[in-house]
C-alpha cells in the first residue's frame, strides 16, 4: 500500500507504537477474550474478522502488519484474507493514525453548508491534508461520506462524538481542548 | 428447448441458460468480462446489457444484463438496439478511464479480451484526458508477472484463483477505484493453477513471466495440439513456438491450455505450463555425440564418465547399423529400455529393432508392478474411468494415499469442483441456475463428503475434506480392504488373505472412521474412488480395485475409479509387456547370467534417465555389463555419462506420437516446431540406422526390417496398431498426413504471421522453402486452414473479432460442451478380466523401530522433464526426512538433525524435519528431485535409523 503520510510522521507513530498500546506479533489476554465474545454471534471463526480488526483496533488504535498477522492466525484464516477485508473498509486504519481520528464529512447537505471551507481552515491549523497525521501525533483529518446527520450541517465524527452545527470558532475551540487534554494527559 | 428471437430472428437456445451464453453459443457476439464458462455469472462487470421485450407491442423495452437473466421461451431481445449499444459502449469507456495506453508494451496486445471488447462496443474514441490512478506491483513469483494499473476490476482472478482453485492468497484489496488484486506482501503465489490466471485475466495484469523473456505476439507463434508430457493426466496444451533471431533456431515460447471438456476444460496446472522450458534447456543435445577415447581425469569427472564429442550423423548411424549386423549375426545382442515419458511410437520402434524378448521397460520390478496392478483393475468391467466432467459430479469421493495434487494436479482441482455438489443439490432445490454463482456459492450446505486418507497430509484437499486422516500405508490398504468387506457383508465372508483384507489393525480413529465412510459411499450415487502409484505401495491399488468393485457390485453398475499413473505414458508402456516380464532387475539378472556365454551386449536406452529407476549402484553395474551403451534423449541427462553413442531425440513439442494417459485415453501430440540441429524423433534415428548402407548391404530380415517400410509416422502408428489387439484403434487417435479440407492442410501459422522473408534473409536473399511435413495433417506456413471452427486439431483459438483464448466459445457445441466436430477419445481395447484376488504382500515394516519411508511426490521438483525448466527449479526444495512430532520426541530427533537411514537398498543420509502432516511410524522423503534421483527407487522400505546426529547445542547468546 502506497504511503501517503511523511516519513517523519510515520516514525513518530511507530516510536508512539512501543508504548501502552503496543502492537507485538501475537494478541494479549484481553484482546483475546474481547474477540472470543464475539465467536458466539457468527457461524465460525473466519466470520468474526472485521469484529476481531476492530476489537483490536481499539487496543492498539491501528492495524500494522504484524497485528494482521496475529488476528489472522488467530482467527485462522489467511492473511491475505484478513487484509482483503481489512482494507475494503475505511474505519480500519491500516497506517499509523492520530489520538483523534476526525471524521470530516462530504456529503451533499455538510456541502451546502460550507464543509469546504471548514475543511481549509482545519488543513491550515493542523498543516495537514486529508489522510495526514499531525507530527504531534494528535490528529488524522481524514474525509467522509454521510454521516447522517444533514440537518445539524456541517458535522464531523470524533471518536464517538459527533460534532454538529460547525463553525471556524468550533474547530478551533475543539483542537485547542484536544491538544491541553492530551498535555495534560502525559503529564500525569 | 426453448425458442427465443433475438433481433428479429428465432434462435432455438438450451433451457434454463442465461443470455449472454445463449447468444455465445449461437455465434452471436455480446461482449462481457466478468463472465467465464467455467465460473458462470457474477453480473458484476455490467458489460453484457440487452434490451428484453416484455412481448411484440412493446417497443420500449428493458435493459437486463445477459449473464444474470435467464433466456425465456417466446423471449424476444435485442442486442443492437441502441440503447443496448449505448449502454455497453458507456461501461467499456468508464472501465477504460483508468486503463493505460500501453498496448504497444503490453504482453496481452494481440489477444487481449479487453482489447476484443472494446472495439467490439465500438469505444473507439478516448474522450477522458484526466490522470488514472496507479498501483505499486507485487513479486508474485517466477512464473507470473503483474501490473495492476491494467486491471478493469473484473475479479475473475478472485473468482478463478480463491473460489475455483482454492488459493488463499490472492484477494481484492481496497475498495472504490483503487480496488488492488493482489497478495497481503510480495511472494509466490502458493497455488497450483496459479498460471491460468494468465488466461482467466482479461487483460494484462497478470502474465506469464517466462514468456516474457522471450516474448512474441500470438499471431507470431507457430501452433498445433499438443498433450502436456509432465504428468499422466494428458491435458491437453498449445504451445507455441518461433524462430529466435539471436539463435537462428525456432524455440518454444511458451504452453497454454487448449480446451478439452473430458480432461483439462478450460484449465492446467503450472507444472504443465512452465515445465516446457526444459526443451529450450542448455542441456539440449542438438548433435550426434561420440565417446571420446581418452580417459577421464579423475578428479574432475567420476570413474568411467565418458567424454563426448559431436560426430555427423551418417558415421554415428553406420556404427549404430554395424552393431545391428553384428546382431543378425549373432556377434552382438541388441538390448532396449524404453520409457514411460515418451510415444508409443518411439518405444514400439525399438521394441521392434530389438525384438520384443530383448525389450525392457525401463522401470524398476516396483514400479512395472504398479502399473499392471493399476492396468488389471482397470480391465475389471466393474471398474468405469471417470472423465473430468465425471469427477466433478462425484457426490462421494475416497482419496486412498495418493496426493493428487502433486501427481494429477487437473484431477485434485476437478475434485474440488465435486466438493460443492451438495450446495448445487441445494441451489437445484431452489430453482437457482447453477450459473448463478455468487448465489450458489452463498447456501449454506455442507461439502461433499471427501475422505482422504494418506500416509502424509494433502494439502491440496485439506481445507475441503470432511475427514483426512494420516495412517501408515498398510493401514489404509487395511482400511479399504475392510471397507470393501463391509459394502460385500451379505456376500458372505472373504478369505482372510487377500490384499488390504485387514491383516494390519486399523488404528483407532481409522476403526471409527470405516462405518461412517461404507454408509456414506453406500448411499452415494455417484460415489468415486481415487488412489494411484504414488503411494509406490501395489497393497494401495489391490485395495482400492477391491474396494469399488465391491461397491459395483451393491450399486448394480460399474464404480468411478481414478488411479493416477505417474508419467505421461506409464500406462502405454505398460502395455508391452506382461505382468511380471520386462523390468530393469530383470535385465540386469539376465546380463549377469550370460555375461560369459553371450555375444557382448549393445545396450540401447530411449529417453530414460534410468538413476531415477534403479539404484544407482544397479544401474551402474547395468552400464558396466554393456559392452556399448546407445542413449537416444532430449536432455543431456545423467545416462549420458556413461553413453558410447547420444542422438539427439525429439521432445514432445517437436515430435508427433501418441501417448495413453491414466484414464487410457490415446491421444497424439504434433509436432509444433522441428527441432533445432540433427534433433528428431528417437524411432527416425532407428530407422535411419535400418536404412543406412551397411544394413543395407549385409541384408537383414526379422524384425528389424519391418522397420524399412516406415517413412511417417502413421505408418508406425499403423504397425502398432497391427501389432497389439489393445492399440487396435490407435489410428483414431488423429488424422495422418493425407488429412486434408477441400485440399489443404491446416495451417500451424496464423494468417497475420510476420517476417517470414526476414527470417534466413541473412543466409539468403531467396526466401527458403517451407519445411514440408511427412507426418501430421499440418502445414508449417500460414498457408492452410486457419479456422479453428474447420477442424478440433486447430490449437490456434482464434475468431474475427475474438483474438484472446475466449475465442473458444466459437467452436465448442454449446457453452462448456466438447469442441465441434471432435470424435469422443479413443481408449486403449483392452480384454476384460475380473481383477485377481491379490494375496497381500509382507508388511514392509516388521520390526519394532524401524520406521516406514514414504516417497512424496512434489508438484515442482518430482518431474523429470520440468525440473530442468529455469521457472520450475527455481522452486524445488532440498531433499529431507519429515517425521511426525510424536516420532521425533520419541527417536529424540532435534531440529536441524541429521538422519542416518539404512535401507534395504542402501544407506541415505537426509536432514530431518518435523511436520504435522506426516503419519506416526511414517518418515515422509520428497522423490523425484535432481539431486538424489535414486530415492524414487528405493522408497518405499523399511529403513532403520543407524544415527541421529544432532546439531550441537548452542549456549545461549551464542551466535550461530
Amino acid at each position: 500500500m502506497s504511503s501517503t503520510i511523511a516519513a517523519d510522521t510515520i516514525e513518530v507513530m511507530e516510536q508512539q507504537d512501543t508504548g501502552p498500546r503496543s502492537a507485538g506479533r501475537s494478541l494479549n489476554a484481553e484482546e483475546k477474550r474481547d474477540i472470543d465474545r464475539e465467536f458466539s454471534h457468527y457461524e465460525d471463526r473466519g466470520s468474526v474478522a472485521l469484529e476481531a480488526l476492530r476489537v483490536v483496533q481499539k487496543h492498539r488504535g491501528w492495524i500494522s502488519d504484524d497485528t494482521l498477522y496475529a488476528i489472522a492466525d488467530y482467527l485462522g484464516v489467511s492473511p491475505t484474507q484478513l487484509e482483503s477485508i481489512a482494507t475494503c473498509y475505511q474505519l480500519i486504519f491500516r497506517q499509523p493514525v492520530g489520538e483523534e481520528v476526525i471524521l470530516l464529512c462530504k456529503s451533499s447537505s455538510c456541502w451546502i453548508m460550507g464543509c469546504e471551507k471548514l475543511q481549509r481552515h482545519l488543513e491550515q491549523q493542523l498543516g495537514i491534508r486529508p489522510g495526514q497525521t499531525t507530527p504531534d501525533g494528535l490528529f488524522t483529518l481524514l474525509e467522509t461520506p454521510c454521516l447522517g446527520d444533514c440537518d445539524k450541517a456541517p458535522v464531523m465524527l470524533v471518536g464517538e462524538e459527533m460534532h454538529r452545527h460547525l463553525s471556524a470558532d468550533k474547530l478551533d475551540e475543539f483542537i485547542q481542548e484536544k491538544k491541553k487534554h492530551h498535555a495534560d494527559q502525559s503529564a500525569d | 428447448m426453448p425458442t427465443i428471437t433475438i433481433d428479429g430472428r428465432q434462435y432455438e437456445v438450451e433451457e434454463g441458460q442465461n443470455l449472454l451464453a445463449s447468444c455465445l453459443s449461437q455465434g452471436l457476439n455480446l461482449p462481457y468480462f466478468c463472465w467465464h464458462p467455467a465460473m458462470g455469472s457474477v453480473g458484476a462487470c455490467r458489460q453484457c446489457a440487452i434490451i428484453e421485450y416484455k412481448d411484440s407491442d412493446d417497443e420500449q423495452g428493458k435493459l437486463v444484463m445477459g449473464c444474470m437473466t435467464q433466456v425465456r421461451d417466446g423471449g424476444i431481445y435485442s442486442l443492437a438496439a441502441q440503447p443496448a449499444q449505448e449502454f455497453r459502449g458507456a461501461v467499456i469507456e468508464d472501465l477504460m478511464t483508468n486503463h493505460p495506453h500501453d498496448c504497444p508494451v503490453c504482453e496481452e496486445g494481440g489477444e487481449c479480451h479487453l482489447q476484443d471488447m472494446t472495439e467490439m462496443s465500438g469505444h473507439t474514441y478516448r474522450r477522458f484526458r484526466g490522470l488514472k490512478r496507479t498501483h505499486r506491483n507485487q513479486y508474485l513469483g517466477p512464473f507470473i508477472n503483474h501490473e495492476m494499473n491494467r486491471c478493469i476490476a473484473c475479479y475473475r482472478c478472485v473468482r478463478f484463483y480463491r473460489d475455483y482453485a482454492g488459493g488463499d492468497d490472492l484477494e481484492a484489496l481496497g475498495r472504490n477505484n483503487q480496488v488492488y488484486f493482489g497478495r497481503q506482501c510480495d511472494g509466490k503465489l502458493e497455488n497450483g493453477f496459479s498460471g491460468n490466471l494468465v488466461e482467466v485475466c482479461p487483460t494484462g495484469v497478470f502474465t506469464d513471466q517466462t514468456f516474457s523473456r522471450h516474448f512474441v505476439r500470438k499471431w507470431d507463434l507457430q501452433t498445433a495440439p499438443s498433450v502436456c508430457e509432465h504428468c499422466g493426466v494428458g491435458c491437453n496444451t498449445a504451445p507455441g513456438a518461433r524462430m529466435d533471431f539471436s539463435s537462428r533456431d525456432e524455440n518454444l515460447r511458451r504452453v497454454v491450455n487448449l480446451y478439452n471438456r473430458d480432461i483439462n476444460g478450460y484449465f492446467i496446472c503450472d507444472r504443465g505450463r512452465f515445465g516446457y522450458e526444459y526443451a529450450n534447456s542448455d542441456l539440449r543435445i542438438k548433435n550426434v555425440l561420440i565417446a571420446r577415447r581418452e580417459q577421464v581425469i579423475e578428479t574432475t569427472g567420476r570413474r568411467k564418465d565418458k567424454l563426448h564429442r559431436e560426430i555427423e550423423p551418417p558415421a554415428a548411424l553406420e556404427l549404430l547399423a554395424s552393431a545391428i549386423v553384428d546382431a543378425q549375426r549373432g556377434r552382438r545382442r541388441l538390448v532396449g529400455v524404453g520409457s514411460p515419458r515418451t510415444s508409443l511410437e518411439n518405444n514400439f520402434a525399438l521394441r521392434q529393432l530389438v525384438g520384443p524378448g530383448n525389450f525392457f521397460a525401463g522401470l524398476g520390478a516396483r514400479d512395472l508392478e504398479l502399473l499392471h496392478t493399476l492396468d488389471r483393475i482397470q480391465r475389471d468391467p466393474r471398474i468405469s474411468i471417470p472423465t473430468m466432467p465425471d469427477i466433478e459430479d462425484a457426490d462421494a469421493i475416497l482419496v486412498l494415499d495418493e496426493e493428487i495434487g502433486r501427481t494429477a494436479p487437473r484431477v485434485a482441482l476437478a475434485v474440488r469442483q465435486a466438493a460443492r455438489n451438495q450446495q448445487r443439490d441445494h441451489a437445484r432445490e431452489l430453482k437457482i441456475p447453477l450459473w448463478q454463482d455468487a448465489s450458489v456459492r452463498q447456501l449454506r450446505g455442507e461439502n461433499t463428503p471427501i475422505f482422504v486418507l494418506g500416509s502424509s497430509a494433502s494439502t491440496s484437499l485439506e481445507d475441503i475434506a470432511r475427514e483426512q486422516r494420516l495412517a501408515s500405508p498398510a493401514a489404509i490398504a487395511s482400511f479399504a480392504g475392510r471397507l470393501a468387506e463391509l459394502i460385500t457383508a451379505a456376500n458372505g465372508p472373504t478369505t482372510g488373505d487377500e490384499a488390504g483384507s485387514g491383516r494390519t489393525p486399523l488404528p483407532e480413529d481409522l476403526e471409527k472412521l470405516l462405518r461412517g465412510v461404507a454408509d456414506t459411499l453406500l448411499s452415494a450415487r455417484r460415489p468415486l474412488v481415487i488412489s494411484g502409484c504414488g503411494s509406490g505401495e501395489p497393497d494401495i491399488l489391490a485395495a482400492a480395485g477391491k474396494l469399488a468393485t465391491a461397491l459395483a457390485d451393491k450399486q448394480g453398475s460399474p464404480c468411478a475409479t481414478y488411479l493416477a499413473c505417474p508419467e505421461a505414458n506409464s500406462l502405454g508402456l505398460a502395455q508391452f509387456f506382461e505382468p511380471g516380464e520386462g523390468t530393469l532387475e530383470q535385465l540386469l539378472e539376465d546380463l549377469r547370467e550370460r555375461d560369459s556365454v553371450d555375444p557382448p551386449v549393445t545396450l540401447l536406452v530411449l529417453e530414460n534417465d534410468l538413476y531415477r529407476r534403479l539404484p544407482t549402484a544397479a544401474v551402474e553395474a547395468l552400464f558396466d555389463r554393456a559392452a556399448e551403451v546407445v542413449l537416444f534423449d532430449s536432455l543431456l541427462q545423467p545416462c549420458s555419462r556413461r553413453a558410447d553413442l547420444v542422438f539427439p531425440a525429439a521432445a514432445t513439442p517437436e515430435s508427433q506420437g501418441t501417448l495413453v494417459n491414466s484414464a487410457g485415453m490415446l491421444q497424439r501430440h504434433y509436432m509444433v516446431y522441428e527441432g533445432s540441429g540433427y534433433i528428431q524423433e528417437s524411432w527416425r534415428w532407428l530407422v535411419d540406422a535400418v536404412n543406412d548402407p551397411a544394413c543395407r548391404e549385409a541384408g537383414i530380415d526379422t524384425s528389424p526390417a519391418l522397420l524399412r517400410q516406415w517413412q511417417h509416422c502413421h505408418e508406425v502408428t499403423a504397425a502398432i496398431a497391427a501389432a497389439l489387439p489393445c492399440f487396435r484403434n490407435l489410428t483414431e487417435a488423429g488424422p495422418d498426413e493425407n488429412f486434408r479440407i477441400e485440399g489443404m492442410k491446416l495451417a500451424r501459422q496464423s494468417h497475420r504471421v510476420s517476417g517470414r522473408t526476414a527470417n534466413r534473409a541473412h543466409l539468403h536473399v531467396a526466401e527458403q522453402a517451407p519445411l514440408t511435413d511427412p507426418d501430421s495433417p499440418f502445414t508449417f506456413t500460414m498457408e492452410g486452414v486457419q479456422y479453428a471452427g474447420a477442424s478440433p486439431l486447430q490449437a490456434n483459438i482464434w475468431s474475427p473479432g475474438w483474438n484472446s483464448n475466449q475465442a473458444i466459445h466459437k467452436f465448442q457445441q454449446g457453452v462448456g460442451g466438447p469442441r465441434r466436430g471432435r470424435e469422443p477419445i479413443p481408449r486403449l481395447q483392452r480384454e476384460p478380466a475380473p481383477m485377481p484376488a491379490w494375496l497381500a504382500r509382507e508388511k514392509l515394516v516388521q520390526e519394532p523401530g524401524q520406521m516406514y519411508l514414504a516417497p512424496t511426490w512434489q508438484l515442482f521438483g518430482s518431474g523429470e522433464l520440468s525440473n530442468y525448466s529455469e521457472a520450475i527449479a527455481g522452486l524445488t526444495d532440498a531433499p529431507c526426512a519429515q517425521l511426525s512430532a510424536a516420532d521425533a520426541g520419541a527417536l529424540g530427533v532435534a531440529p536441524g538433525a541429521r538422519l542416518q537411514l539404512r535401507l534395504p537398498g542402501g544407506e541415505i543420509t537426509l536432514p530431518a524435519s518435523v511436520s504435522d502432516h506426516i503419519a506416526p511410524g511414517v518418515i515422509a522423503v520428497p522423490v523425484g528431485l535432481r539431486e538424489a534421483p535414486d530415492l524414487a527407487a528405493l522408497l518405499p522400505a523399511a529403513a532403520e535409523i543407524a544415527r541421529i546426529e544432532n546439531p550441537e547445542p548452542v549456549e545461549p547468546g551464542e551466535s550461530v
